[in-house]
């Protein structure tokens, strides 16, 4: 009995990329949702789960457009995978920059960073905007841009490891194919962004955060659970020779 | 395949699905105090402020909704399987999902409330009968208008997830999208009108939350009421623009020319952020003097 390694290692990157995505996507949690804090104001699994789902949703599209249409080769692969990254993308931008209309408009509160002084992508000071007695507010460009790229990655991870299942079951016109592969991705990405979050630890503002260095213990965290739904869904996917 | 004309209608249709869809999540999580803000809901009776506010978290909206969408889509699949009208098969599917809503919101409530029994929060149980069914009614539509356009979008569009998984991942986006946007609104405006606007919220004031209405003690349907002129509208459009922006692109172009339009997107959204975080520094100024010390 051989288990393909190609497919357990594309996978388990899948899972890495979905952990690392999770650690730039600026949440507040509940603190933020009362503007007490910096970020989008709901949990890191939420957020990062309803990006890269959305994400996923894009990818199945692309990717019965492009398997069904002929041959499936690597340019095919990649551009699944970026359009799996497009759509999360949009999700998160479009919602923190609603999230961010509403901090402004309807709570009345300017986006600041209580991590930095200084935005380093805009070079805004940040500490004087800070409201009393909060842990700053809205989402400033430095977190608008980090959750940006926490949605590539989530989008990308996520997309990366349906279409391995998908490689796997061989079959994209068979519902029940497309299914399972649809949910185990799902699945997947609900252990990795959970472990990311747990990581975290409530709250984050992004890649300038100081807690964005504590990504190397996710990614060896990622990488033994991502490893472990990979051993568990390839065979499920028939890739057992 | 569709033609683009006939594809671009669609999409649009399907945008303003969602549009219903968002706003009707946020505004049931606003009557039943649902995801973050319920923090301090749950924690004003502890704080010694016994109040009158629905209170039910069952989970975080995303997996709530996802449950919802998913139980309203199987049902209307198996129902579609029998040969059922489209819209009546969606109609009942919903039902199934908004009464499973709102038997998770009596227990969720009653649990709850009984379990501050210490704090002195009593259980009305008037507010039981009086919130459940704007809940069971909010959740409708939203499970509604979900499983709807991802019909259109499994049915018309072809998208190969079978019904049950699309509207199950389509249920936990929108309840993200809900508990990130409109959920502000309730939290940090309409639950602390107690405190000066724009003065974001001391930490120190947790708990406090308003408990009088405009008229006699306030509830969930006072916050709704409140929540639908801002919170509720502006949900719906994230969600719409979500769907709408994300399908268009596709429906549009094909391949590459696809990615670079949603590239496109995602950069306008970002300058568009950043005008709007220009904006708000120079309107409400800085809180502190240059050096950091004084009060500005």
């Amino acid at each position: 009995m051989i288990i393909d390694p190609i497919s357990i290692a594309l996978i388990t990157l899948g899972g890495v990329l979905i952990g690392v995505g999770v650690h730039f996507i600026p949440v507040g949690g509940a603190p933020a949702a009362m503007a007490q804090a910096t970020g989008v104001g709901t949990g890191t699994v939420q957020l990062a789960a309803g990006a890269g789902l959305t994400g996923l949703i894009s990818a199945g599209f692309m990717y019965n457009f492009l398997a069904t249409a002929g041959t499936f080769g690597t340019s095919e692969f990649i551009l699944v995978l970026a359009s799996g990254a497009v759509g999360a993308m949009i999700m998160i931008t479009v919602t923190m920059f609603i999230g961010q209309l509403v901090y402004v408009y309807c709570v009345g509160v300017p986006p600041v960073s209580a991590k930095v002084d200084k935005d380093p992508i805009t070079g805004d000071r940040q500490d004087i905007y800070v409201s009393q007695g909060t842990e700053g507010h809205g989402v400033p460009t430095v977190s608008f841009v980090s959750g940006t790229i926490g949605a590539l990655f989530g989008g990308m991870g996520g997309s990366l490891i349906y279409v391995q299942l998908m490689q796997i079951g061989n079959d994209p016109s068979n519902s029940a194919v497309v299914a399972l592969a649809g949910i185990f991705a799902t699945g997947v990405f609900y252990v990795n962004s959970v472990l990311a979050s747990y990581n975290i630890g409530g709250t984050i503002e992004g890649f300038h955060d100081p807690k964005f260095k504590r990504v190397p213990k996710a990614i060896i965290a990622c990488l033994v659970a991502s490893l472990l739904c990979a051993f568990i869904a390839v065979p499920i996917m028939g890739g057992v020779s | 395949m569709i033609d683009p004309i006939t594809g671009l209608g669609i999409v649009a249709l399907m945008g303003a699905l969602a549009t219903i869809a968002g706003a009707a999540e946020d505004l049931e999580s606003d009557v039943g105090s649902q995801s973050n803000p319920n923090s301090q809901v749950q924690l004003a009776a502890q704080m010694d402020f016994p109040h009158r506010i629905f209170n039910k978290a069952i989970s975080g909206e995303p997996p709530a909704y996802g449950l919802w969408c998913a139980t309203g889509a199987t049902v209307a699949s198996v129902l579609l399987a029998q040969n059922m009208s489209v819209i009546f098969a969606i109609a009942i599917g919903s039902l199934a999902g908004g009464i499973l809503l709102g038997l998770y919101s009596v227990t969720a409530h009653m649990g709850r409330t009984a379990s501050q029994k210490r704090f002195k929060q009593p259980v009305y149980m008037d507010m039981v009968v009086g919130h459940v069914p704007s809940i069971i009614a909010h959740g409708f539509i939203a499970v509604f208008c979900i499983v709807s356009f991802s019909y259109i979008m499994w049915q018309i569009l072809g998208h190969p997830f079978p019904l049950p998984l699309l509207a199950f991942l389509w249920g936990i986006t929108a309840g993200a999208i809900g508990s990130s946007t409109g959920d502000v609104h309730y939290g940090a405006e309409r639950e602390f009108q107690n405190q000066p606007f724009g003065c974001g919220l001391n930490a120190a004031y947790s708990g406090n939350i308003v408990r009088k209405a405009e008229s006699g003690l306030r509830n969930g349907i006072d916050n709704v009421w409140a929540c639908a002129k801002f919170g509720g509208p502006v949900t719906g459009l994230a969600l719409g623009f979500t769907v709408f922006f994300d399908n268009w692109r596709s429906t549009v172009f094909s391949g590459m020319n696809a990615i670079i339009a949603g590239l496109i997107i995602v950069f306008i959204l970002i300058l568009a952020n950043r005008l709007v975080e220009v904006q708000a520094r120079k309107a409400y100024g800085p809180f502190k003097d240059e050096e950091g010390g004084a009060e500005a």
